[in-house]
């Protein structure tokens, strides 16, 4: 395969790789420590939980709401060719979007206080986040061009995309305010490792009929392209040092920016709750290692122009180049190193579930009333089934996911959640959850659209997450 | 019968644990053939303007002679890496009109970087009012060589006076222009 083939497909992929950040199996699963990472104001009743580092917290998402690997490289016998114009180019348009997104947790402790209405917990994570917007008139540029396409305004602003590497540091703290409400915040430092986001590109390049010649070209451009860290990354690529220079600017030796988590969980009655949280309110100032690159200005071209008599007054004029820089000096390409501010994209989760059934195995073994639990560890019902809401913040608006789900305790040993989503991605997103416990042990597998698993690589979303913790309710 | 119960349960909740790991593990990848990616091709059209030239009427009668105007125009769009390592083919249009009363004579010809003659265009046209002439000149498999196009570094245009220098046309504003833009098909991904 040729380079540019290779970095053709390359780029392909980490597109591909490029989606929303919605962990639905995750969110209210309550049995599960990071559910407390989603909603600080989640119920818990841990006296204490610490994750095993790295492994207590890995997940990993990526979408197209366009189209999937196997659609373009089935061995189908179809030209690629015909399918990438059937399927891309007819098929998607500037709305579709290719994002991605993980998160490790390095760290992940929780501890109850002495008073036990307040429970802390704090960490460190790692999290990368992309996302692409199909650049549809750009790619009709590229694969038809810009023939028999006279007046038609191939939009610049197709051009979306923002990206983002960062260790998070938080503490959270989530308090029991009554019987009936639960309130959370977690203080977020961000540390940001690379950023780049072009999002508010404006502008069209447009071929008519000429006012003197055959044909006249115009651009309009006013676009921007913004990084951070990404030169970093190069020199430390280049100079074989790219693990210390992602280590170093991931723990402060970046850009710096704060946020905020707020979550609460609210029980209507006895056996219907409503849970919210909005995540990453918050901004990253970029001034360390910044380069931004400006695209700016108005022309029109119909190609040289001689205009006699005045073209005869300088029989040496280069009118190529007096051309050439004209566009330069009217639409300047241009870099510039100035700081700026990146906001986080915020996200907004939401439930309401009603809970019925026996209370948990444990609780219910001990033959002893429905208030009483072995060590500090509160019953809950075996069933729980509701609705949640999922949004969060985009470049092109906010995306939003509805889910319903259904959730199983079995004993103290084992919980199942199982959820149907519908987003941009999938009308068939059905997820399984499953958390295990085994005395402290605490193992937890998600995963999500498990009718894509059936072809991964036919599937236009693929998410799971896994973690391992260490979890204590206390001694009664 | 307690422990029994108990005992049953575990194995229950692990033949639950063990279809659903099972399960996941079980996805499945189908075949996939990214080799197809080599035969991914690239190859759009852009046109363009390249040259507008325009001599009134008035300026013609002011030279004596036949040779109204020659002037070597620097043009390296063509024969710049970018464009001359991926150009297929492809078509210039010319449109010359003439709107003076003298029959006139244009020619357009391309000569490389060391000035040497590489295509050659003439349009004769007749004075006002059935002066238009329009041509495509193909270059590539099917016109003429396309080296032309990618060593193109100079446009050298000849204007010549086949009438006379005093006569003035009917039309308002009498003057030859010459119009042209390019078509080419460019090999975008290789």
């Amino acid at each position: 395969m040729k380079r540019s083939k290779l970095l053709s497909l390359v780029g392909f992929w980490l597109c591909i790789s490029l989606h929303a950040q919605n962990k639905q199996l995750l969110y209210d699963f309550t049995e599960i420590p990071q559910s407390l990472i989603i909603n600080p104001g989640a119920q818990t009743d841990f006296k204490w939980y610490a994750g095993i580092p790295t492994l207590s917290g890995l997940s990993f998402q990526a979408g197209s709401s366009g189209v999937s690997a196997y659609d373009l490289f089935a061995p189908d016998g179809l030209d690629i060719n015909d399918k990438i114009r059937d399927r891309l180019l007819n098929t998607m348009t500037a709305r579709d979007e290719l994002s991605g997104t993980y998160q490790i947790e390095l760290l992940n402790v929780g501890f109850r206080s002495s008073d036990p209405s307040l429970f802390y917990s704090f960490g460190i994570y790692n999290e990368g986040d992309a996302i692409g917007y199909w650049l549809q008139d750009y790619a009709i540029l590229a694969i038809d061009g810009n023939v028999d396409q006279l007046n038609r305004r191939f939009d610049l602003g197709d051009l979306k995309t923002r990206g983002e590497m960062m260790n998070v540091f938080h503490f959270g703290v989530n308090k029991i305010v009554d019987r009936k409400l639960t309130i959370g915040a977690r203080a977020k430092v961000y540390s940001s490792i690379f950023d780049f986001n072009s999002t508010r590109n404006k502008g069209f390049f447009v071929t008519r009929p000429g006012a003197n010649n055959i044909l006249s070209s115009t651009i309009s451009a006013d676009m921007q392209w913004r990084t951070s860290g990404i030169n970093a990354i190069k020199e430390g690529n280049r100079e074989e040092t790219l693990g210390n220079t992602i280590f170093k600017r991931g723990f402060f030796g970046g850009n710096l920016g704060l946020g905020i988590d707020l979550g609460l969980t609210y029980k209507i009655n006895s056996q219907t709750v409503f849970t919210a949280s909005v995540l990453d309110l918050g901004f990253i100032y970029h001034s360390n290692d910044v380069e931004n690159y400006t695209l700016k200005g108005d022309v029109t071209t119909e190609g040289l122009e001689v205009i006699l008599p005045d073209a005869l007054s300088n029989p040496n004029r280069d009118f190529w180049q007096d051309l050439v820089d004209e566009i330069k000096e009217i639409v300047p390409f241009e870099n510039n190193f100035d700081s700026y501010v990146a906001f986080r994209p915020t996200k907004l989760n939401a439930s309401l579930r009603y809970n019925w059934g026996e209370q948990s195995l444990r609780a219910a073994n001990c033959d002893c009333g429905p208030n009483v639990t072995r060590g500090n560890r509160a019953p809950k019902y075996i069933n729980g089934v509701g609705g949640q809401l999922y949004m969060i913040n985009r470049p092109r608006g906010p995306q939003t996911a509805i889910t319903a789900f259904y959730i199983r305790r079995i004993g103290n040993v084992m919980a199942l959640k199982a959820t149907y989503t519908v987003d941009k991605f999938s009308f068939s997103n059905i997820g399984l959850g499953l958390n295990l416990q085994a005395g402290p042990v605490n193992l937890y597998f998600l995963a999500d659209n498990l009718l894509g698993y059936q072809n991964v690589l036919d599937s236009r979303y693929v998410s799971f997450q896994l973690g391992l913790n260490i979890i204590s309710w206390g001694k009664k | 019968m307690l422990v029994k119960g108990v005992g049953m349960k575990v194995k229950v909740n692990f033949f639950l644990f063990s279809v659903v790991v099972m399960s996941i593990i079980s996805s499945c990848v189908a075949d996939i053939d990214f080799t197809q990616f080599d035969e991914v091709a690239a190859t759009p059209t852009y046109e363009a303007g390249i040259l507008y030239l325009e001599a009134p009427e008035d300026v013609i009668n002011l030279v004596s002679g036949t040779s109204v105007f020659s002037q070597n125009f620097n043009f390296n769009a063509f024969s710049s890496d970018v464009f001359a390592s991926r150009v297929i083919d492809g078509t210039i249009t010319y449109v010359v009109e003439n709107t003076t009363s003298k029959e006139l004579e244009i020619t357009v010809d391309f000569l490389d970087e060391a000035g040497t003659l590489l295509d050659t265009e003439v349009f004769s046209i007749d004075p006002q009012p059935t002066a238009i002439v329009q041509r495509e000149i193909a270059y590539g498999a099917s016109g003429r060589s396309i080296e032309i196009i990618k060593s193109l570094s100079t446009i050298r245009v000849i204007a010549e006076n086949l009438g006379d220098n005093s006569s003035t046309s009917s039309l308002e504003n009498p003057l030859i222009t010459l119009q042209s833009s390019g078509k080419f098909r460019v090999e975008l991904i290789k």
